[in-house]
């Protein structure tokens, strides 16, 4: 199930993985272990194709998943330290999303069956963030498990877990090993009596130390520890089992699935996704309507506008509420996937990165221009000018457009940086610049009755911003998303 | 330790030979700027800080370029020496276009009346500026150095959209810039023109020995991380 040969993973010039080789067959259990920096999470991540290795050979379910990572991820079932649920999402809500995205057939059943075997089908109408953490751990289990996965990475599942629901956990283990699930899983708990007959590998310092069989899991905790601080002064290299490689999963063919309905549907259920927990929370589009609101008040004081004043200041006024809200929206989108681990919920599944773009940019698209329809009444009012024209609305749609892609892009550096929260009007503002002058240009020409065909050069130059963008962000979103 | 010294001078030859050929170039530009170019009629010697304004300019433009390719490679083939070459050329870049605006402030007061006006052109390049702020400021902010590669390469490429609209705006928007090239020629004397491409050589040669300075600081970087790490270890 598993083929590794030579694995390195480099952070900058440090290894957290030193040319590992491992092999799991079909249908083991494994014990990662290892001390924390040992290099477990990482080398589970590149599994999940989450991480991109420095070198080495890798299989996973008989395919690279470097290769055809879509493919492999069919067959992976990770369960994080994070439960990438979302929080402002209802269980039932949160498996339907991951359905979607996965192109489940029959969805609706498989999300009940999963929920009662987790033993939450009472609870699945409520949000996430009303769980405990042994229920949201109960749920993230049945995300894992939602597409039907072989091969199941387990990282550190029984942090944070009382000895009943730790007990609940062993047990739905051992029921998928016992239906042939493939199971490789860290954890620190090697007292654990289910360890018992487990194959138990050991990493340290980015290399294995020992692989061999758990006889008794009170023996091998303190073998284990003494193999940590003796291989801390010297790390060898281990010798490890050596199972038949697995066939190809030839059952699991999907490229007739990289079709465009499958994309549309996929880039709707992030739509539906962001504008479900809006719905739930509202957060978004009242801070960024209370914000463009005073800004507008500000700017009217500031400016002293007045009369024809206010008239010729409109679109400006106008365009820099929407722009500055807008900024406030799109950090809070991508944090939002950030703090509930979303992110690589999506990164998991096997659909294109693109759709993550799509989605985001398309949700935050959805409430901005939410946001315009509030505004453009608005203005008209204080301001006394007739925004509300077919002309105005083209140029709003195409200056959003853009504003969303290239904002989206944006955001999700942003928020992995350390100043994340001043990161992304730094970034996105100058680079929305030349759109923001087209856009105002437009409006106010349009204000003053030249006709669409007078304002060629600032309809062009969005549409040219828009284009160059979309192009931009198609083809280097995925090297941003990559952890 | 001499041995070492020796070597790091030999390996460096193309380095010396660059910082040569820039302070005998760059003294070249400066006599031509002030011996060989005329004194224009209208603006008098105020229009010399013109050679410096353009040729700035030009190698700012070059090296945001520069950054934009190398950000390109580094993408497709993920090695670092193509992400330390645009980090390299970003640095070079954002000084030159300093340079540029502060330049341009300089020509516009007695020209214009004010150092600043926010005609389209300026505005552009001001924009440009802020773009390579950030990015500088991205850099900082990335904990992972693979990630922040992968972002500045991003985000470098992007902000490179903005050059096209700054070279067009030109044209597309009315403007008080002075216009140099034109459908009807150049709007200078011979005299002048040579003045400028001396100019533009010398200030490329600056760029290309900073350039090369600064991946060689970049790379005595990472070998020093290399060796405190091997050191820990």
């Amino acid at each position: 199930m598993i083929e590794i040969a030579g694995l390195t993973k480099s952070f900058g010039p440090r290894h957290a993985l030193a040319s590992i080789s491992l092999t799991v067959s079909r249908g083991e259990f494994v014990v990662l272990a290892g001390p924390n920096g040992a290099g477990k999470t990482t080398l589970l991540r590149i599994l999940a194709t989450l991480l991109r290795p420095t070198s080495g050979k890798l299989k996973v379910a008989g395919v690279d998943p470097l290769k055809v990572g879509p493919l492999a991820r069919r067959q992976i079932g990770y369960l994080s330290h994070r439960t990438l649920l979302y929080d402002d999402l209802t269980a039932e809500q949160n498996l339907r999303f991951y359905a979607r995205i996965y192109g489940i057939e029959d969805a609706e059943a498989r999300i009940a069956d999963l929920l009662a075997r987790v033993d939450l089908t009472d609870r699945r109408r409520d949000l996430v963030r009303t769980y405990s953490r042994g229920m949201q751990q109960r749920l993230a289990v049945a995300r894992t498990l939602l597409h039907g996965p072989q091969l199941l990475l387990l990282d550190e599942p029984y942090t944070g877990l009382d000895p009943v629901a730790a007990d609940s956990l062993t047990a739905l283990l051992t029921d998928l090993h016992a239906e042939g699930h493939t199971l490789l899983l860290t954890s620190h708990a090697l007292e654990n009596a289910a360890l018992t007959g487990r194959r138990a590998v050991v990493l340290l310092c980015g290399r294995v130390v020992y692989d061999g069989a758990i006889t008794d899991p009170a023996v091998f905790a303190t073998h284990y520890r003494q193999l940590v601080s003796q291989a801390m002064s010297s790390a060898r290299p281990a010798s490890p089992a050596a199972p038949k490689p697995d066939r190809p999963d030839s059952a699991a063919d999907v490229s007739g699935r990289a079709r465009k309905l499958d994309y549309l549907r996929q880039v709707l259920a992030v739509v539906g996704k962001d504008l479900t927990a809006e719905l739930h929370t509202r957060e978004i589009f009242s801070a960024m309507a209370v914000f463009a609101i005073l800004a507008m008040l500000i700017f009217s004081f500031a400016l002293d506008l007045r009369g024809a004043v206010a008239r010729a200041a409109a679109p400006g006024v106008l365009w820099s509420a929407i722009a500055f809200a807008g900024t406030l929206g799109l950090s809070r989108s991508m944090a939002r996937e950030q703090e509930s681990g979303g992110m690589d919920g999506l990164l998991l599944s096997p659909a294109d990165r693109t759709v993550i773009l799509f989605g985001k940019a398309l949700g935050s698209l959805v409430v901005m221009v939410a946001l315009e329809a509030v505004l453009v009444p608005l203005a008209t009012v204080l301001f006394n000018v007739n925004l509300l024209n077919p002309g105005v609305v083209a140029v709003l749609v195409l200056g959003t457009v853009g504003y969303a892609l290239v904002g989206t892009l944006l955001a999700a550096m942003a928020v992995n940086t350390r100043a994340r929260e001043v990161m992304l009007p730094i970034l996105l503002l100058p680079l929305v610049v030349p759109l923001l002058i087209a856009a105002v240009q437009a409006t106010s020409g349009l204000l003053e009755g030249l006709r669409w065909a007078d304002l060629r050069g600032w309809t062009q130059l969005l549409v040219v911003y828009d284009l160059l963008i979309a192009a931009a962000s198609l083809l280097t979103f995925e090297t941003v998303v990559e952890a | 330790m001499a041995e070492t010294s020796v070597a790091l001078r030999r390996r460096d030859g193309l380095g010396l030979v660059l910082g040569l050929l820039s302070i005998v170039s760059f003294l070249g530009a400066l006599w031509m700027v002030f011996g060989y170019a005329p004194r224009e009629a209208t603006m008098g010697d105020v229009q010399r800080i013109f050679y410096f304004h353009v040729a700035s300019a030009w190698v700012g433009f070059f090296g945001f370029f520069v950054t934009f390719v190398a950000g390109i490679v580094y993408l497709t083939r993920a090695d670092r020496r193509w992400d330390i070459v645009a980090h390299a050329s970003a640095q070079v870049g954002l000084a030159f276009i300093t340079m540029t605006v502060l330049t341009g402030m300089l020509w516009a007061k007695p020209a214009w009346g004010v150092y600043w006006t926010w005609e389209p052109r300026l505005t552009i390049s001001a924009v440009q500026w802020l773009l390579y702020v950030a990015y500088a400021m991205l850099r900082g902010s990335v904990m992972s150095p693979e990630r922040e590669a992968r972002f500045a390469a991003v985000y470098g490429i992007v902000a490179f959209v903005t050059v096209p609209l700054s070279w067009f705006a030109i044209r597309w928007w009315r403007t008080i810039h002075p216009q140099i090239v034109s459908s009807e020629g150049m709007a200078i004397t011979p005299r002048m023109l040579y003045t400028l491409f001396a100019s533009l050589a010398a200030f490329t040669l600056v760029y290309a020995t900073l350039l090369r300075q600064r991946i060689r600081l970049a790379n005595a970087r990472d070998r020093l991380e290399l060796l405190r790490l091997a050191q820990e270890s």
